[in-house]
């Protein structure tokens, strides 16, 4: 394991991967600066940048996006009341009061530094509980692994859409999407319409970029409302610096921060808002001053910030360890890796082994690259706000064009990304949701592999699929999922 | 509650496609391997579910929209609703010339078409006077020229990425 991280550290500290990741991460926090805009969003304009570069490198920058992201939310959620990303809901409840009171610059600085912390405390998590999972997971044969492509898909489903069934169909028609292309095993034409850009299948890219990027300037561009123009705050804007002594005098909250966003991080689909009102809510019940909340109280900020940066690790996990992703950002990012051609799962560990450990460092570089850049830029992406929407939209849109054209000059895929662009606004529109669409499409072809790869084996047999216990387990466990949602949808339609 | 039709729509949508890509699939080859499933069993497998699941979304939709009192759209509906289609249309049409064109003028093209487009849907070319809206038109001009070169050089020089020229 130390030559590993000596292997990692080796990759990570070149100037070419130190650069990547600060770029980014100034992307993400730009992204997460601006409410609507998601770190989903900001990984998946990334990925076409990342193509040439080394796995560290490329994934090194990604999650630079994903840390910016999950910690600039705080900036709108302080100065202007409205959350840039929905984990940052319960920084609104004392980062706003304390901006009212003139010390959003102090806010702000906590907020750094709480979120700077919990993505620290995240890393370490990650890099303890990550590999002896995936170590466990070495046991998997055919049967396990589609089992568990099922219990992901579920567990996915479950939380991603509003309705359970509805975000089934989003996830299975993810699967259907994955079976478009050559069969595995026969080599037989599916869906492809004597269309050659179809032969080996559906590109990730222009499904990732369609469903989380261009899904997203068709709702902004539904709801662009010149007159509701952001107004910069009237509330005076004191000294932005980094408040390390403060945040560490709030040691409860913090500490309730980190556990929350740890253990909410890695159950997949639990998100980073469940994260930070769990944070939010433990802080105040150990608190001593519990009525000083929603007032402006520091110890308020500190919680929820640290959860939302310690809940990233967390959803790391799952997603290096066992192939599944903890929620959209994750699930791009799995995305992400795959078109870097790193398989994430258990072999990860196996195969790839200083690369795994440079992805660990590079997540913790990309925490210290996103405190320095916030507290160096922080009057600048107060400044961000302002953009106008209407360029905005328009140049997210060119450099989706680009990215998805840069991959092989298809102009194929396109129309493949406008068309899942569609596809995915009307998905969110109509609570389906998008991200068990991308798990579907990247879950889907190590479902039906392993499950006609298993027949085969058991000559026919599907009992193994069943009676194996790890098998079983997952697949136990994604019926009881189904059947609580199924409860709990039940009891909230019915009238009290 | 809004009263919408897309929704159930959407719905029928689904169900409609998921038969007709579980008809699409029972026509595909069936290779016999000793123990393998055919390759028209996954995807047919999974048009069954769809249509399944979406069958009761689409009564509960449809059930729901005809509950719903009919009302007016919410003020700005036909705005929000020509913007959509603005950007779908713009985008089309980009895709459409992007490698025609060659990437510099069909960007500039679609850049511009869609901050003037997103200005005149808004309503606000016709609040200007006549010199804002000169001004107006040259400064999305500007910006669609300096983002359209900027981005074409950055991504073809800086990370070697070719782009149609």
């Amino acid at each position: 394991m130390i030559s590993g991280y000596l292997d990692g550290l080796e990759m990570v500290l070149q100037l070419g991967t130190l650069l990547a990741i600060a770029g980014g991460t100034l992307l993400g926090i730009i992204m997460g600066a601006l409410p609507g805009l998601t770190s989903a969003m900001a990984i998946a304009l990334l990925l076409p940048v990342t193509f040439g570069m080394p796995p560290v490198m490329g994934i090194g920058m990604l999650l630079g996006a994903l840390c910016g992201a999950g910690a600039s939310g705080s900036i709108p959620a302080i100065l202007l009341n409205i959350p840039g990303t929905p984990s940052s809901v319960a920084t609104t409840f004392d980062g706003f009061p304390m901006a009212q009171k003139g010390e959003a610059g102090r806010a702000l600085g906590l907020s750094i530094v709480a979120s700077f912390f919990g993505g620290v405390a995240s890393m370490v998590i990650l890099s303890l509980l990550a590999p002896p999972i995936a170590e466990f997971a070495l046991r998997f044969g055919a049967a396990e692994y589609f089992s568990l492509s099922i219990f992901g898909l579920v567990i996915i489903a479950s939380v991603a859409g509003k309705s359970l069934m509805k975000g089934l169909i989003a996830g299975l028609l993810g699967f259907f999407a994955s079976t478009i292309g050559t069969d595995p095993i026969t080599g037989v034409g599916r869906f492809t319409f004597d269309q050659l850009s179809l032969l080996t299948g559906i590109n990730l890219l222009p499904a990732l970029i369609g469903l989380f990027a261009v899904s997203q300037v068709l709702k902004d561009a539904f709801e662009y409302d010149p007159s509701a123009r952001l107004k910069a705050s009237e509330h005076r804007v004191d000294i932005a610096r980094p408040r390390f002594l403060e945040t560490l005098k709030h040691w409860r909250a913090l500490m309730a921060g980190i556990l929350s966003g740890s253990i909410v991080g890695p159950v997949p689909g639990a998100g980073g808002s469940i994260a930070s009102l769990v944070a939010y809510d433990q802080a105040r019940r150990f608190s001593k001053s519990p009525d000083k909340f929603g007032t402006g109280h520091a110890p308020g900020i500190v919680s929820v910030e640290s959860a939302n940066n310690a809940l990233l690790g967390g959803a790391l996990i799952p997603t290096l360890a066992l192939g599944i992703p903890g929620e959209a950002a994750t699930a791009v990012l799995l995305g992400g890796l795959m078109i870097q051609g790193i398989t994430p799962g258990p072999m990860l560990f196996d195969n790839h082994d200083g690369t795994v450990y440079g992805i660990f460092l590079a997540y913790l570089v990309a925490n210290a690259f996103m405190l320095l850049i916030m507290c160096l830029g922080i009057k600048v992406f107060i400044r961000v706000l302002m953009v106008p929407r209407k360029q905005l939209l328009a140049s997210i849109l060119v450099f989706c064009f680009i990215g998805v054209y840069g991959v092989d000059g298809d102009t194929f895929n396109l129309y493949l990304m406008l068309g899942f662009g569609v596809l995915g606004y009307f998905l969110n529109r109509y609570n389906f949701g998008t991200a068990p669409v991308i798990l579907g499409l990247i879950l889907g072809p190590i479902a039906e592999s392993n499950l006609r790869r298993g027949l085969q084996a058991f000559q026919g047999d599907w009992t193994p699929f069943f009676t194996r216990p790890i098998s079983l387990t997952f697949l136990i466990i994604a019926l009881l999922l189904l059947v609580i949602t199924i409860l709990q949808n039940y009891r909230a339609r019915r009238p009290a | 509650m809004e009263r919408d039709l897309g929704k159930p729509l959407f719905d029928l949508v689904l169900l409609i496609a998921s038969a007709a890509a579980f008809v699409h699939a029972s026509a595909l080859p069936n290779i016999d391997i000793v123990g393998d499933l055919s390759p028209a069993f996954f995807p047919q497998l999974i048009s069954a579910a769809v249509f399944v699941l979406a069958t009761p979304c689409f009564i509960n939709d449809l059930r729901e929209w005809r509950s719903t009192a009919r009302g007016d759209h919410p003020v700005g509906h036909r705005r929000a609703v020509a913007q959509w289609l603005l950007v779908v249309a713009l985008t089309l049409g980009y895709t459409l010339v992007f490698e025609r064109l060659g990437y510099i003028p069909s960007t500039a093209v679609f850049t511009f078409c869609c901050v003037v487009g997103f200005t005149v849907t808004s309503g606000g070319l016709s609040a200007l006077s006549m010199g804002g809206k000169v001004k107006a038109l040259a400064a999305a001009a500007l910006f669609a020229v300096v983002l359209a070169s900027s981005v074409y050089y950055v991504f073809t020089e800086l990370f070697d990425i070719p782009l149609p020229g």
